[in-house]
């Protein structure tokens, strides 16, 4: 049937049908495809790593905004060391970052074994996963408007918490959930069995085996915290996260500029790392189990 | 032997179950199942998925909470209540269920940690239930470097080193390829001689109950069909059920008549077959029965050699080769029948009657 329908059809417009599919054909078969996947990568690399450095650099250059890196200096650094300013948001924002950590690793944990339990977990994931998609100054606003306008209640570092994890939960699950959902119940079965009670059997068997993506949703929580500006712009009340101290700084007087990079860079020091510790754990620690 | 066992069994029991009942939503899994095993028996519970036999299993463990349950008893002790944690029993799961962020030794020797034995103490168990499974040297081995047989070996040593009373068997073979499996049936036959413990044993191989086991509970939708040793299931099927699934190829529907000379006698079209009555209860005559009778105990005659028991006259049917025997269909009256040959000479142009003894053949109830 479905030849004679094909016959039929080339009976109709035969040149047109072959004229079309050999477009196509022609088309996919084009060498230029990978020439243009290769640059277009290459230009994403460059736009992302050529900046990086050049601030890197610049850190250390005498004149960091005339673009030329000499004469050579660590001027910027010492200014950075003598100036106490930003000292206390970096203190602010890496203890925030660790609090939100440890929030996003008991929360994650605790609800993301949860979810695949559930005999209808759909409608609990769509609403634990959909903050991902509400924009940061949106966020911000509404838990502005709900805790200082509708509760009365001072902003301070706890408000900048409640939206930092609010902001880190559902990528902190997403994480937990992966391995989650792969979990083996039935290796808690098992433990049951040889006499496991339900505590140990969680920390012996389940908390082992999803301990990546418990620390992966540690690092992201901790990320995700240590470079929020957006949300902490409205629930900050008098505090001064690292974010809000570098954006006011470059916002203001252009003769703070240098020490935004060399702060930038100190930064960049310390996020690339973790980052990098994060995929680690992510592709070599996971793919074993 | 094996009487003596189930007499004493009869009395202390290791595990009694009383009338199990279990219920998933609707469905009725287990319909007032009870059963017994004796210390040192090898128990196997028979039957295709969805009997009940897991399920049965799997309350005896704990794993899985009864609807109704009258009493269980492992080792004399009431366990209804008794959470699956403390019960004296452990199981060898058919998908092993290894513990794969643990190695080879640390699986094993998990039953001892969890009750407390010291590292030395528990190393040194684990090593020997390792030796026990000849794997003595693969202690530090991660799970997954593992063949499947391995795995299914450090299963059993893991089940094994608690020294339970009972051990559950739920498939344990049934991930083997064929030749491993029978590798594993001697060798666990070996381990329960050697220790000398209760094994419970749940397959869907009837090949494999009729090795192993001292005793075989059938199982089908919910219930016992029929209990008995391995001889007794194989050669005295209680009803056409129990003869199908343990593998009677030939199953004839017949009338029952009555009895002669303490054997059955049905009537199939015109032809009076003569048997051993295998049913629970007496028939009565003109009851619907089936007429049983195994491939290789089906025989071949040829004109002039005749007089036999429950001869009918055949033509060659389907010949299927098989390497050690063949497969030889013949037609007759009461359809197509079965047999095997081993006797590589016979001639199936040559035949002419087929017929089978008395004593080979069963006659059941529908």
């Amino acid at each position: 049937m479905s030849e004679g329908a094909l016959s039929a059809a080339a009976a109709v417009a035969p040149d047109r049908v072959t004229a079309t599919a050999s477009f196509w054909r022609a088309l996919s078969a084009w060498r230029g495809w990978a020439a243009i996947a290769k640059w277009l990568g290459l230009v994403v690399l460059i736009l992302t790593y050529v900046p990086l450095m050049w601030l890197a650099v610049m850190s250390f250059s005498g004149r960091p905004l005339s673009g030329i890196p000499y004469p050579l200096t660590l001027d910027h650094y010492a200014s950075l060391l003598g100036d106490a300013r930003w000292v206390e948001p970096f203190i602010t924002s890496f203890v925030m970052g660790l609090i939100v950590a440890g929030a996003c690793m008991v929360v994650a944990t605790m609800v993301g074994r949860s979810i695949p339990r559930m005999r209808r977990p759909g409608g609990v994931l769509l609403i634990a996963l959909t903050p991902l998609f509400v924009p940061g100054l949106t966020m911000g606003a509404a838990l502005f408007i709900f805790i200082r306008t509708y509760l009365e209640l001072r902003l301070g570092a706890w408000s900048i918490f409640v939206g930092h994890l609010v902001w880190a939960l559902p990528f902190a699950l997403l994480m937990v959930l992966v391995i989650a959902t792969r979990f083996d119940h039935r290796l808690l079965e098992a433990a049951e069995d040889l006499g496991a009670k339900r505590w140990r059997r969680f920390w012996d068997i389940e908390f082992p085996i999803m301990r990546p993506a418990i620390i992966g949703a540690g690092l992201f929580g901790f990320l995700l915290s240590f470079n929020e500006l957006l949300r902490s712009i409205f629930l900050r009340g008098s505090e001064t996260t690292m974010p809000i101290f570098n954006w006011i700084m470059a916002a203001s007087h252009q003769s703070q500029v240098p020490i935004i990079f060399s702060l930038a860079t100190i930064v960049l020091a310390v996020t690339l790392p973790l980052m990098g510790g994060f995929f680690w754990v992510l592709f070599t620690r996971l793919d074993r189990s | 032997m094996a009487s003596a066992v189930r007499a004493e069994g009869a009395r202390h029991p290791i595990l009694e179950v009383r009338d199990a009942t279990h219920r998933f939503g609707d469905v009725l899994a287990l319909d007032r199942v009870s059963i017994t095993a004796a210390q040192g028996e090898f128990l196997t519970i028979l039957g295709e998925s969805g009997s009940g036999k897991t399920t049965l299993l799997r309350i005896v463990s704990g794993l899985e909470k009864p609807s109704e349950l009258e009493s269980l008893r492992i080792a004399g002790q009431d366990v209804a209540r008794v959470p699956a944690s403390d019960r004296n029993c452990t199981t060898v799961f058919q998908h092993y269920a290894l513990f794969p962020h643990m190695s080879v030794g640390e699986n094993v020797e998990y039953g001892l940690k969890v009750r407390g034995v010291a590292l030395v103490e528990r190393r040194r168990r684990a090593t020997e239930a390792l030796a026990l499974v000849r794997l003595g040297d693969k202690f530090d081995r991660r799970v997954h470097q593992l063949s499947g047989g391995e795995r299914q070996r450090v299963a059993l040593a893991r089940a094994l080193v608690t020294r339970p009373a009972i051990l559950l068997l739920d498939e344990p073979l049934g991930a083997l390829d064929e030749k491993l499996r029978q590798d594993m049936q001697v060798e666990l036959l070996d381990l329960h001689r050697k220790l000398g413990l209760t094994f419970v044993y749940i397959t869907h191989s009837q090949e494999e109950a009729l090795t192993m086991s001292d005793r075989i509970i059938l199982m089908r939708r919910g219930r016992i069909v029929q209990e008995g040793t391995p001889a007794n299931i194989f050669e005295r099927p209680a009803t056409r059920f129990v003869a199908d699934f343990m593998g009677m190829e030939n199953l004839i529907p017949a009338r029952f008549e009555g009895l002669e000379d303490g054997f059955a006698v049905a009537r199939v079209g015109a032809h009076r077959v003569r048997g051993n009555w295998c049913g629970v209860e007496q028939a009565a005559s003109g009851d619907q029965v089936h007429v049983g009778v195994r491939a290789e105990r089906v025989r071949f005659a040829v004109s002039g050699d005749e007089g036999h028991p429950n001869q009918i006259t055949c033509r060659q049917g389907q010949t299927v080769y098989k390497g050690k025997y063949v497969d030889q269909g013949a037609e007759t009256e009461l359809g197509t029948i079965s047999a095997r040959i081993w006797d590589h000479g016979l001639d199936p142009a040559r035949i002419t009657h087929l017929w089978w003894r008395t004593e080979d053949c069963v006659i059941v109830p529908d």
